[in-house]
């Protein structure tokens, strides 16, 4: 399969201090939608400002369809669009004039150019307040005029830096049915930072996740969801709480990494719900404590950004609900 | 080659229709010229104190007024691209297919729009006030020529400034401070040879000597022996401030 992007050992360093990028390696398929997901300052726009061709890498190699992002430039440049994160478009001017500056800027012959401005505006649903100045549009009809600009020179990889940041469910859903049916229609790879869990869930064929400069994990959301190997069974119970020994025994057993008792509420946190979940059953029978409900819990794309990306919040909180629920009997 | 010129191109349309849009920037940026012509120009002249070779001291300092206004233009140029730094403009400008260079050039060029729309105003309110100017529709293009190309250049040291400067509240003082002095010590206002000697030699390095003397030639009297060094002189500028102006981009960028 041909590759979009590669990337290897890509090294950038600020002002000869700060370490952006530390040694960042991945590929991307022609074709995917891409996400990378990553706490703010783990390098994810300064990777994207790289391969747009801004600036160049400290060390390392990065190609662009086998050009040489540093070496090919203006051809990685022609096969590109490029959605920056902060507004790129101008207000003073109508969003029919903005495509119409970009088209002449890349050059798009001008007896197609009227019908392709056109098309764009239509498939982003501005054709009716194309004349009106930018200036009036709301933030999503800014976000799509925007993606209309990286559209109109029909490129083959898309970069999209927090496409969607800001707008609101309805705006963020409507860019995102956009660009997949362009990319139904044009086979266009998309590569999109984002800090939206479900967007990269939802919409995207691949996820990488970047900590601090690297690349910390690949994979398509059901395989990281699975890799975490955390699951939370949850068991709301009759009328009587579990006691301290009860709870030692569950923690006690291998395959459970954290336990939780809140009021009537109790949370196992385990590997495998399915077979961990007959054996805490027959602890809780023997100890006479009648279950009104069972309910497990898979692992959402936000457990697998706090595992591999985050600050490791999760284990604090449920001790800390160990302790309220202790308290409480 | 092609990809850079099309962008220079596209980038002085972009002008022209932000200034089909909104007009009033120009109308109020008109102000201080004619100010300059009809309060100083008209008060001066009646006292004659300035030998300006017999041509009336309205005439006189026209040409001045003009490019100063100009330079006020291009000189705040750089402000739209520190405003465009703050916005993803410039970054999805980077990312077009033109050389970066382009971007620079194109950028300070196309200020040279609104300089000439600003001529517009200030020719027609200076003939009022009875400023007579060469009826010769060449020597008026060319003026327009200087006056386009001279606005590029100071365009340049703004976005060189911007560069440095990265904030808006900043430059607003370096702007300031950068007009007023090239005006005062320029041949705009007197001729040079009036000036104590240390300021005339800032004079002779300071270009918008040679633009003023070159339109003054062109549109005043007719004189244009000095035509040929003046453009020199603009263009060698032109040529140093885009270079300058391109080297320093990089750090706007990063």
């Amino acid at each position: 399969m041909m590759l979009a992007i590669e990337v290897r050992q890509l090294v950038k360093i600020y002002a000869g201090r700060v370490k952006a990028l530390d040694g960042v390696d991945f590929t991307v398929n022609a074709g995917d939608i891409f996400a990378l997901l990553g706490p703010n300052g783990s390098g994810k726009t300064t990777l994207m400002r790289i391969l747009t061709t801004q600036f160049k890498p400290t060390s390392g190699e990065a190609y662009i369809f086998g050009f040489d992002v540093v070496k090919n430039d203006s051809d990685v440049r022609k096969n590109i669009g490029y959605v920056p994160q902060e507004m790129s478009v101008w207000t003073d001017i109508s969003g029919f004039e903005n495509l119409l500056i970009y088209a002449k800027i890349y050059g798009i012959p001008s007896k197609y150019r009227k019908d392709i401005i056109w098309d764009a505006l239509e498939s982003m649903g501005l054709d009716a307040i194309a004349n009106n100045l930018v200036k009036t549009y709301s933030g999503g009809m800014i976000r799509r005029l925007e993606i209309a600009c990286a559209m109109i020179i029909k490129p083959r990889l898309m970069f999209l830096d927090e496409p969607t940041i800001g707008l609101d469910p309805s705006a963020r859903r409507i860019v995102w049915e956009r660009l997949t049916s362009f990319r139904k229609e044009y086979g266009t790879t998309i590569f999109f930072n984002t800090h939206y869990m479900d967007e990269a869930d939802h919409y995207s064929d691949e996820i990488a996740i970047m900590d601090k400069g690297k690349m910390v994990k690949f994979g398509t959301s059901s395989e990281l969801k699975h890799s975490i190997r955390r699951e939370v069974i949850q068991f709301k119970l009759r009328n009587q709480g579990v006691d301290e020994i009860v709870l030692k025994t569950i923690r006690s057993m291998d395959f459970v990494s954290d336990v939780a008792i809140h009021d009537l509420e109790l949370k196992v946190i385990v590997e495998d719900a399915e077979t961990a979940l007959p054996i805490i059953m027959d602890i809780l029978r023997t100890e006479g404590i009648t279950v009104e409900k069972i309910s497990t819990a898979r692992p959402t794309l936000d457990d697998v950004f706090l595992k591999y990306a985050g600050t490791m919040h999760l284990p604090n909180s449920t001790s800390s609900e160990i302790m309220s629920g202790k308290d409480s009997l | 080659m092609w990809d850079s010129l099309r962008e220079m191109f596209a980038m002085i349309e972009l002008e022209l229709r932000r200034l089909k849009h909104d007009r009033t920037e120009m109308y109020t940026r008109a102000v201080q010229p004619i100010l300059w012509l009809a309060v100083y120009g008209t008060v001066m002249g009646h006292i004659r104190a300035i030998p300006t070779d017999g041509i009336p001291y309205l005439d006189y300092i026209t040409p001045g007024v003009l490019l100063q206004s100009t330079i006020f233009v291009s000189v705040f140029y750089g402000l739209t691209i520190v405003w465009e730094r703050e916005t993803g403009i410039l970054k999805k400008l980077l990312v077009a297919p033109a050389s970066r260079y382009a971007t620079v050039i194109g950028r300070s060029i196309a200020s040279g729009v609104r300089a000439i729309v600003q001529a517009f105003i200030i020719i027609p309110v200076a003939m009022l006030l009875g400023v007579r100017f060469m009826l010769n529709p060449f020597y008026f293009f060319a003026a327009f020529f200087i006056l386009f190309f001279v606005s590029g250049g100071f365009a340049a040291i703004s976005i060189f400034v911007a560069s440095v400067m990265k904030t808006r509240e900043r430059f607003m003082g370096i702007g300031q401070a950068l007009i007023m002095p090239l005006f005062f010590a320029s041949n705009a206002l007197y001729p040079i040879k009036l000036m104590p000697p240390i300021l005339q030699y800032f004079a002779i390095f300071n270009p918008l000597t040679y633009a003023i003397d070159a339109v003054r030639g062109l549109v005043i009297t007719g004189d244009l022996t000095n035509l040929l060094p003046d453009v020199a002189a603009v263009a060698i500028f032109d040529i140093m401030m885009f270079t300058v102006a391109s080297i320093s981009f990089r750090k706007i960028i990063e």
